[in-house]
């Protein structure tokens, strides 16, 4: 799958997360938030109520509190712990909040019954459970109760209690001198569940939401991408090299892919331009090179073959139309080159007997390899080799390798030249037994103007300019082949060219 | 046979002129696309040789021009253009053959009696110089009736050296003439082929018909 669409998908997914939880966290925070107020404002509530009720209770009866009849009758009175009185104390175990009353020195007067026993009273609205406190949690709101304050609350969460409670401490100041202070808490495991409801649904909500975006995401992304797609193997047809004039089409939409098809054809517009105008330097090329070389070839032979030139002069004359055939055999194979780049360097194929073009080539070879003291072995099938191909342009290669082939062996030497045509496939070998190509050199013996070593070849002989083997190659590609060089240091080199038949039987084709 | 030279260069329209005057041909030549039209149309040549680049009218207007008014006249186009492109579009044109500029005065020769219109006197398929006989039709070889076997390269050679008999050609116009001129062989092989030539024409004889001309080349004369 193309990357861009899983880019899109997953950055689509993650924004969608990202924003659901912060949307979650927040609702969660704001409603805990809240949840606590309405909390402190009940408590709050509950506090004015019992305050209420013990001021008027110690209006009425003068007194809230007894000495702790529990404790031993020695004790002075004066010295007794007091506790607070039957009536006052039956009408606070009906409060449904959890309630704490301490005296001014912050000594308990009373506790609601934290045995659970008799309280099982949920009350209504916040639908509080029953809180049971230990006596450590008891004695840490004993001491919040202590110091004389107006009003405080707080939260108590940690080891001492079984879940975080919320408490309200009050002073109390006209219910006698026996009352100090009051302390209302309750349980906000209560209050949280809210949240934690919300939390525990998010949870649940979250991975269908996520698994929901990405399949939207994915389908967009698609979506949006597919035309893009489209433009991008519109342009690879256009830009193969013979199809510049053509223009990618221009959606009507106005949009980002109208301007990229835009941008796009500007491009392949200035392209097309530049390519023209190397075609064009081509075809100049052509003229303003090789009409001077006509000129100056038709002086040359004329002179050549008159009968009235001394012969002193025939010697320098047919040294210059040598010169004249190297350049332009130069100027053929970079003119080939340009077009080959361009994309316009065409083959003509027909089909031939590959065994034709070896034979010819064959005895050349053989001619050269006199010349230098070597040896040359032809190998071929019984049967014709027939396959579509430029003829001219094969002699080319043979003649190539060959003669590369002999220019680098050593008198003596052996250059074999095997044709062979198996599975549809043509193989034509060129061995020699020469000085080898060194490993660093085998990479870059294709490259243009390469000459790996220039001093290679035998002494006394002009090194080309090293289009030969990339010309070579164009021509092996060009038919749908490929060739490989393989060469060992002091042994020799051996140029495998493979040319496989096109499937169609086609007597004549144009590449 | 009369053949109408349009080619813009003075010396190459000279040189093909000549040349076709030196092979039995009757030449004009002229240095202006519209000018060919002219001539052309007045029906006097048997032959035109057409250069691409031409003032006034290009070489592919003039044979399109030429064929759509019906004209038959078989046209050799001249080009420095050596690009499949070209070839299809002169072809495509009317042409009936084209020489890559620069090239040889032989291959010029070759393309026009491929045309077939080669002057009768000189289509004799038979060369012989001295007993030595060479029939260009069936390619036998023969000397004072022994024949000769060649391999081809050694007949084109001789071939070559006899239709100039008496004149020396240089290594260069040898070796282009029978490989071709993209051919650098680096190492002379005309000398080896003439070797060879040597062992099967003159080798035993009293009078030798291959001579070296040193430096410059070979000559087949008496």
């Amino acid at each position: 799958m193309n990357s861009i669409r899983s880019r899109l998908t997953l950055w689509y997914t993650v924004a969608l997360g990202a924003t659901v939880l912060a949307f979650g966290s927040a609702l969660y925070f704001e409603r805990r938030g809240s949840s606590i107020e309405e909390l402190d404002v009940r408590l709050s509530l509950e506090a004015d109520f019992v305050s209420q009720f013990l001021s008027q209770t110690y209006q009425v009866i003068g007194r809230l509190t007894e000495p702790d009849p529990r404790l031993p009758i020695e004790i002075p009175a004066a010295q007794r712990p007091r506790q607070l009185e039957a009536t006052p104390r039956a009408f606070l175990d009906g409060v449904s909040t959890f309630l704490i009353l301490t005296d001014r020195l912050g000594h308990l007067l009373y506790m609601t019954d934290t045995t659970g026993a008799t309280r099982v009273r949920p009350i209504g609205g916040l639908g509080h459970a029953p809180l049971v406190l230990s006596e450590a949690a008891v004695t840490k709101l004993l001491t919040f109760a202590g110091p004389p304050i107006d009003q405080r609350s707080g939260t108590l969460s940690g080891d001492l209690v079984p879940g975080p409670i919320r408490y309200l401490v009050r002073r109390v100041d006209r219910a006698g001198p026996e009352v100090g202070a009051l302390v209302v808490a309750t349980s906000l495991a209560n209050i949280t569940f809210g949240p934690a409801q919300l939390l525990g649904s998010m949870l649940v909500i979250l991975p269908v939401i996520l698994l929901g975006s990405f399949a939207i995401g994915y389908l967009l992304a698609g979506a949006s991408l597919r035309p893009l797609q489209g433009m991008s193997n519109e342009l690879k047809a256009i830009t193969d090299g013979r199809s510049l004039h053509r223009r990618l089409a221009v959606p009507p939409t106005g949009d980002e892919l109208a301007s990229l098809a835009r941008s796009a054809n500007q491009m392949i517009g200035r392209l097309e331009q530049s390519f023209d105008s190397l075609r064009r330097f081509s075809a100049d090329a052509s003229h303003e090179l090789k009409t001077p070389l006509m000129i100056l070839r038709a002086g040359v032979e004329r002179a050549l073959t008159n009968p009235e030139t001394p012969a002193d002069n025939l010697e320098e004359l047919d040294r210059v139309l040598d010169e004249i055939n190297r350049m332009n055999e130069m100027i053929d194979n970079l003119l080939t080159l340009a077009r080959v780049d361009e994309g316009r360097a065409a083959l003509v194929r027909q089909e031939c007997d590959v065994r034709d073009l070896v034979t010819d080539l064959a005895e050349t070879a053989e001619i050269l390899a006199d010349a230098t003291s070597l040896r040359v072995s032809v190998s071929m099938p019984d049967e014709a080799v027939l396959l579509p191909v430029d003829a001219s342009r094969m002699k080319q290669l043979l003649l190539n390798l060959v003669t590369n082939a002999i220019k680098y062996s050593p008198e003596g030497g052996t250059v074999s030249i095997r044709l062979a045509d198996q599975n549809d496939v043509v193989t034509i070998a060129v061995h020699d037994t020469g000085m080898g190509i060194p490993a660093k050199d085998l990479p870059h013996i294709f490259d243009r103007f390469y000459r790996a070593d220039v001093a290679r070849s035998r002494t006394g002989e002009r090194p080309g300019v090293g289009l030969g083997l990339a010309i070579t190659k164009w021509i092996a590609e060009a038919h749908g082949g490929t060739i490989t060089a393989s060469s060992r240091p002091g042994r020799g080199t051996a140029f495998s060219v493979r040319i496989p038949r096109p499937p169609t039987a086609d007597s004549s084709t144009e590449d | 046979m009369k053949v109408l030279v349009v080619e813009d260069d003075q010396t190459v329209g000279q040189y093909v002129r000549r040349g076709l005057e030196e092979h039995g041909y009757n030449a004009d030549w002229v240095d202006d696309g519209l000018e060919g039209m002219r001539l052309i149309g007045g029906g006097h040549y048997d032959l035109v040789v057409l250069d691409l680049r031409l003032p006034g009218m290009t070489g592919l207007e003039v044979v399109r021009t030429l064929r759509d008014r019906g004209t038959t006249i078989p046209i050799l186009m001249l080009t420095a253009q050596d690009s499949v492109d070209f070839k299809v579009q002169a072809l495509r044109a009317g042409a009936d053959d084209y020489v890559t500029k620069p090239f040889a005065f032989e291959e010029l020769l070759a393309r026009l009696e491929a045309l077939g219109r080669r002057p009768k006197e000189l289509s004799s398929p038979v060369l012989e110089v001295d007993g030595l006989r060479l029939d260009t039709a069936t390619r036998d070889v023969s000397r004072d009736g022994a024949a000769i076997e060649l391999t081809p390269k050694e007949y084109t050679v001789l071939e070559y050296l006899m239709r100039h008999a008496g004149r020396v050609m240089s290594r260069t116009l040898i070796t282009e003439y029978a490989w071709d001129y993209h051919f650098d062989p680096g190492t002379n092989v005309v000398d080896v082929v003439i070797n060879r030539l040597r062992k099967k024409v003159d080798q035993g004889r009293q009078h030798r018909l291959i001579h070296t001309v040193r430096g410059v080349g070979y000559v087949v004369k008496t």
